[in-house]
């Protein structure tokens, strides 16, 4: 059995749209009363939802992911960490960058005001250069008696430096006469505890000793 | 955020018209990547998806083209084929069917001449209404119309010769 419209376009079109819920009222229509009518068409329509049933068993893979992490996958507490860390370095980096604009400002403050005491003595000098020029008498008269302060200021530096030698020589002098002392009670000790020796081996302790004691005073 | 809208579906199908799972994902990306670079030359009456769709389906039919020249066979496909190991699990047996059933669907669109088969996956996958598609392909909606019809009409036909008969149940496909 075979429709009789089935080199209409139009209604092959109306019926697909039926079957794929895109009809309008007016194509519902027409579709009904042509199917009230063709068995051929009916059992079509009928045959062709069915296999659209089947259609939808062919469903998608699922999706892999497209970047698939391969050998060490980072664990989330280790991430969380070196967020943490990443945030503390951050904050450092932060704080540390204004701390130190903030020491280069005082700093730039602090030369400012040098500046300005600076160039302030310099007018006042200026001034008063400009209000009592220098002569040429006086600016000599004022190196001689630089020049003679310089000499006096020399000598008397010289005078101490001689002054000052002359203790550390007396005090090096003092330290070394307690040494030798402290020395020569050691060797005194030394040669009591040998005296409880006997033989000959304690005449030529002595004897050594002796010489020692000769070598000692001889410093 | 709009590729993630859609990437999905344009890798959905890109691999319905290809059959290979990596072949699709390699094309979606290749399609919104297009789809930058031509964002100057859209025009604002088309659907973006309509545009997007339509560069997704031209890359597919390039790669189509160049296996003509080139034949090579998916794992898809040769798993498909290759031998399945049963597992005697409640459901194992409707699995199977359901399994063999979606590879009979699978090989009669893709027997389909290359026109219908676009058609198909359009409306039966992707949901596009006929304007879309028409849109899409840059074709009347007509010829949208008149594609389908042969098309299901084709893929009726080779479900049958296959042994899936019918709308009640699933069928079980005769190799």
């Amino acid at each position: 059995m075979e429709c009789e419209k089935v080199a209409d376009e139009a209604l092959q079109g109306d019926k697909l749209d039926v079957l794929y819920g895109e009809a309008d009222s007016a194509a519902c229509s027409r579709v009904g009363a042509h199917l009230e009518v063709c068995g051929a068409c009916r059992e079509e329509l009928e045959a062709l939802r069915g296999l659209r049933r089947h259609l939808g068993h062919w469903r998608l893979p699922l999706a892999r992911p497209a970047f698939t992490p391969r050998g060490f996958v980072v664990p989330h507490w280790l991430a969380a960490a070196a967020l943490v860390m990443l945030a503390m370095g951050a904050t450092l980096g932060v704080s540390g960058y204004l701390s130190l604009r903030r020491a280069l400002a005082s700093q730039e403050a602090r030369a400012s005001l040098l500046e300005q005491e600076q160039r302030a003595s310099l007018g006042v000098i200026q001034a008063s250069l400009a209000r009592a020029p220098v002569s040429a008498t006086d600016a000599q008269a004022l190196v001689a008696r630089f020049e003679a302060g310089l000499d006096e200021r020399l000598k008397l530096s010289e005078q101490q430096q001689a002054e000052r030698l002359d203790r550390h020589f007396a005090s090096w002098q003092e330290r070394a006469e307690v040494r030798r002392r402290v020395d020569m009670a050691q060797v005194a000790a030394s040669l009591s505890y040998l005296d409880g020796r006997h033989g000959e081996q304690l005449a030529r302790t002595n004897e050594l000793m002796g010489y020692v004691l000769q070598a000692s005073q001889k410093r | 955020m709009l590729v993630g809208r859609w990437e999905d579906r344009i890798r959905g199908a890109a691999y319905r018209f290809l059959g290979s799972e990596d072949e699709a994902r390699d094309v979606a990306q290749e399609a919104f990547l297009k789809a930058y670079r031509g964002l100057s030359g859209f025009k604002q009456e088309a659907r973006f998806s309509s545009w997007l769709y339509q560069i997704a389906t031209n890359l597919c039919r390039d790669r189509l083209r160049r296996r003509k020249t080139r034949p090579q066979v998916s794992l898809e496909a040769l798993e498909e084929t290759g031998p399945v190991i049963v597992e005697m699990r409640p459901g194992a047996h409707e699995r199977l069917l359901e399994r063999d059933l979606a590879a009979a669907v699978r090989r009669a669109i893709h027997a389909l001449p290359e026109e219908q088969r676009e058609v198909v996956i359009l409306k039966e996958y992707q949901d596009l209404t006929f304007l879309e598609i028409a849109q899409t392909l840059d074709v009347p909606i007509s010829t949208v119309k008149t594609r389908l019809y042969r098309g299901l009409v084709q893929l009726r036909l080779r479900l049958e010769t296959e042994g899936v008969r019918g709308s009640a149940g699933v069928a079980v496909p005769a190799r």
